[in-house]
């Protein structure tokens, strides 16, 4: 189980692992010059669902252009996991730019994926750092990267900030709370639900999606809930000034907003839940090499570090941050490590019993249905 | 015909025909009434009746209200320069839908609103204490109403351009009052073409999903809402059920229109 | 027998006013963009970027063809059901409902399968292929608006005797629909023309997912995660679009001096 918390341990082992290696591979494994060619004669690259403020995701398209010289196709930047599998099952058949070449799916759409037989397996050169358990053993899919959920207060508004789960039910943050997604489809949303079951003491999997569920009913029937979705935008003007979020959207939010209003942001004491997300290989990709290549720069320390700079923690973090890679500025710019301490990874099974706890009771428990 | 035949069948029914197609596919390929019968679950049935109920509030005020604005600029005597930046604008309107419009409902009317904090600075009113409430049925139908009002005034003013001033000028010489020329002249000749407006209406609100999902995304369960939920978001879900959800839609707007077409062939039975 | 301008008055009143102030709420809204002071700058942001040109006139001429198919598909259907196949009507309009509950991303991935690069028509291996397929997919969206404009028209004037009349003076079909009927139909072609315009500006996914340079990814694009700008952007985009209806009113208002008064 990937905890942080037991990292001084997988450190040694990858530690150990690093020097064995340092011996037997090339040091930061090179790219290999005959991919970067390969990739530059198919010239093009085409993603999807990648928006620009998720991760600094603009900045690695970016850099990715500049350092191969490839063109990137984006396609609908406001897609869900769930559509971007369908993108592949509808363009089986197509060759043209409308085609993903790669995804970076929610955890749980992985396994999925290569049941419908969507993806096409590669090991990056730096596979080894990726730990275990967020790996498919094959290489169909690998994590990328992966945050915790997090409080965006606006502190305009909401003058004390909450610092835990169970603040959020206080009678000061009346008309406050709201979650960035719909909690019957969204990620974020159903994982918001799960953090708080875990904070109220609900064991993992479906026992902590359904306490987290009666903690939304309660926070609904104090008139503490908004059932709007949280946006940048709600955020500003009032509408939700309290976002459940990934770290990263809120830290990047509060960025963006440049102190207009002022944000901050809290990771709750109790119930950190941390997501992965995964990158795979469509099976039907008409760029194939370009997209090995594209793996090949998310995985290597510039493709990291660069989704470090958008809040994310890259999923070779703790190898790097042992390696000394990391620069301090980026460190420094990150909520406290203290806080991801305690982050729980939830297990596919977890998530499949949890998700199928909160999304068909949602709508009983918390008492949505207005008629 | 064959133009549009082709047309329709090329880009519109083959298309939706996976639809079709995939609500009745079993997980292996094969027949299946599964997931039709899996429609009839409260919570599925709670969120069509909901839809259907938002679609035909949103409608019936459409309709009523845009109709009087229409009457307004084409028969109401007002200066005729009114006319043209009106129906531009209904068409810009009719179209400003999804976050962007809920978007500005909330600028305006949630809680901390402008106009909501203006008429409590000023005025002493506090709407919420009233008991309004944007995030609801009918804050919902409210916003609903900025695109179908436009709509109504766009596809009903042709309509009402087309009332000869020959029969207003003949009822007057036999007698008639002003009501009386609308009761019984004007509108039984509007009114198929009311009901066609109106069918539409239902259809558009029917269908709308991104400015409810924007509003009241986890509160109201909508049909689209849940369809959208199916075969998009994060968290995988069954796509069968969602086509199931998308059939039965494509179902609901085939019986309203049905009930669309019976009432209007009673109503120009007298016309040619 | 005057008609009553008071309830004239009052009616455009309560319209106008439920239309401004939710658009009111958001200029204000996109003013506040820095702190304290109401500026420009979310506007500033938004306007000094190349691609906000080049999409938006990618869209425009896209709008301004997907009209004209439009018309082209709908007006001599609706025409001919009315005059000749009047038993087909419930049908043909069904078929005219259907876009609107046909989510638009089932409709685009439709397309992708069924005219892909290793298909019988494909559709997508090139950029103008796409086009089509992309200019298709916005006149089925705007389907049912055209349809049921015409439609009005159509009901508006009497059919049968005006092409009765044309008929015994010699003409033929084509010169009937377009020098007879489309000319006393204009005024309701006009309305479902805005439609068709609203629609393929501000139209996200079929652009999105065809992967060709419109004006809604863009939206898209600029905005996801912001605050302020996507306000300026929907404001932006309310006035470019109600400037270019406009223009497209001027020049039928230009047509219609040849027209009788009524």
């Amino acid at each position: 189980m990937f905890h942080p918390r037991s990292a001084p341990r997988s450190a040694a082992a990858l530690a150990a692992l690093a020097v064995v290696a340092a011996g037997a591979l090339p040091a930061r494994a090179e790219i290999p010059q005959a991919l970067v060619d390969a990739a530059r004669a198919e010239g093009t690259l085409t993603t999807v669902a990648l928006p620009h403020d998720w991760c600094n995701y603009g900045g690695v398209i970016q850099g990715f252009k500049d350092k191969f010289g490839l063109t990137v196709n984006e396609l609908n930047p406001d897609a869900g996991s769930a559509d971007e599998l369908e993108a592949i099952r509808a363009n089986k058949d197509n060759k043209g730019p409308q085609a993903p070449d790669v995804i970076d799916v929610g955890f749980s759409f992985g396994p999925a994926a290569v049941k419908d037989g969507l993806l096409q397996p590669y090991k990056v050169s730096t596979w080894d750092e990726i730990p275990e358990n967020v790996k498919d053993p094959e290489g169909y899919w690998y994590g990328d990267y992966y945050g915790v959920l997090s409080f965006a207060v606006n502190t305009d508004i909401v003058t004390d900030p909450p610092k835990d789960w169970p603040d959020l039910q206080k009678p000061e943050f009346a008309n406050a709370v709201a979650l960035s997604g719909d909690p019957r489809a969204s990620n974020q949303a159903i994982l918001g639900v799960y953090a708080a079951g875990l904070s109220a003491g609900g064991a993992p999997g479906t026992e902590a999606g359904e306490k987290g569920l009666e903690f939304f009913a309660e926070l609904n029937k104090a008139g503490n809930f908004v059932p709007v979705i949280g946006k940048s935008g709600t955020l500003a003007q009032g509408a939700t000034p309290i976002v459940v979020w990934w770290d990263y959207n809120a830290l990047s939010g509060r960025d963006a907003l440049n102190g207009n209003p002022p944000i901050e942001v809290v990771v709750p004491a109790t119930g950190v839940v941390a997501g992965v997300y995964a990158q795979g290989i469509s099976a039907y990709a008409p760029h194939p090499n370009a997209a090995k290549l594209w793996m090949e720069y998310l995985y290597s320390d510039e493709g990291q570090l660069k989704w470090l700079e958008g809040y994310c923690h890259p999923i070779r973090f703790n190898a790097m941050a042992k390696a000394g890679t990391i620069p301090q500025e980026l460190l420094d710019k990150l909520p406290p490590a203290a806080a991801y301490e305690q982050a729980v990874f939830p297990t596919l099974e977890e998530q499949e019993a949890m998700k199928t706890a909160i999304t068909a009771g949602w709508d009983k428990v918390v008492g949505a249905n207005v008629q | 015909m064959l133009p549009f035949t082709l047309f329709a069948l090329m880009f519109l029914l083959v298309p939706t025909m996976f639809i079709v197609v995939g609500a009745f596919r079993a997980e292996g390929g094969g027949f299946t009434l599964a997931h039709i019968a899996n429609l009839f679950t409260p919570s599925i049935l709670a969120a069509f009746s909901i839809s259907i109920r938002i679609s035909l509030a949103s409608a019936f005020l459409g309709c009523l209200i845009g109709f009087c604005v229409a009457c307004a600029l084409t028969v109401g005597g007002l200066p005729r320069w009114i006319r043209g930046p009106m129906l531009t604008f209904s068409g810009v309107a009719s179209n400003f839908a999804g976050v962007p419009l809920a978007f500005a409902f909330l600028a305006t009317l949630g809680r901390l609103g402008l106009v909501t904090v203006f008429l409590r600075e000023w005025f002493g009113i506090n709407i919420y204490a009233l008991g309004f409430n944007l995030l609801s049925f009918w804050g919902l139908t409210l916003t609903y109403l900025f695109f179908q009002i436009p709509l109504m005034i766009l596809i009903v003013t042709p309509a009402l351009d087309g009332l000869r001033r020959e029969w207003r000028e003949a009822a007057e010489v036999l007698g008639a009052s002003r009501a009386q020329y609308w009761w019984m002249v004007a509108f039984p000749i509007l009114w198929p073409t009311l009901l066609g407006t109106l069918a539409l209406l239902f259809a558009n609100a029917f269908g709308a999903v991104a400015t409810a999902y924007a509003l009241t995304g986890s509160s109201l369960s909508i049909v689209p809402i849940v369809l959208f939920a199916q075969i998009r978001g994060d968290v995988l879900q069954d796509p069968h059920i969602g086509y199931a959800l998308a059939f039965g839609m494509i179902v609901v707007t085939g019986i309203g229109n049905a009930l669309y077409i019976w009432m209007r062939t009673r109503a120009e039975r007298w016309l040619k | 027998m005057r008609p009553n301008r008071i309830w004239a008055w009052l009616a455009l009143a309560v319209g106008i006013l439920y239309f401004a102030l939710p658009l009111i709420g958001t200029i204000e809204f996109s003013l506040r963009m820095r702190r304290g002071v109401y500026s420009f700058d979310a506007y500033r942001a938004v306007l000094g970027d190349p691609q906000f040109r080049a999409t938006f006139s990618f869209s425009v001429v896209m709008a301004l063809m997907t009209i004209v198919l439009g018309v082209l598909v709908v007006a001599p259907t609706a025409y001919w059901v009315r005059l000749k196949l009047p038993r087909w009507r419930p049908v043909v309009e069904f078929v005219t409902l259907l876009p609107l509950v046909v989510p638009p991303i089932v409709l685009v991935f439709g397309y992708i399968r069924l005219y892909n690069t290793s298909s019988w028509l494909p559709l997508t291996g090139t950029a103008g292929g796409t086009n089509v397929l992309l200019l298709a997919g916005y006149t089925v969206l705007a389907l049912p608006y055209m349809y049921r404009a015409v439609d009005t028209g159509l009901r508006a004037i009497d059919v049968a005797t005006l092409t009765e009349a044309a008929q015994s003076l010699g003409a033929g079909w084509i010169t009937i629909m377009a020098r007879v009927i489309l000319p006393n139909i204009m005024v309701a072609i006009l309305s479902g023309a805005f439609l068709t315009f609203a629609i393929v500006i501000g139209e996200f996914v079929l652009a999105a997912l065809l992967n060709r340079p419109a004006f809604g990814p863009y939206l898209q694009v600029l905005g996801a995660n912001r605050a302020y700008e996507p306000a300026a952007l929907a404001v932006i985009t309310f006035a470019i679009t109600w400037a270019c209806m406009g223009l497209i009113q001027l020049v039928t208002r230009l047509q219609k001096h040849t027209q009788v008064p009524r």
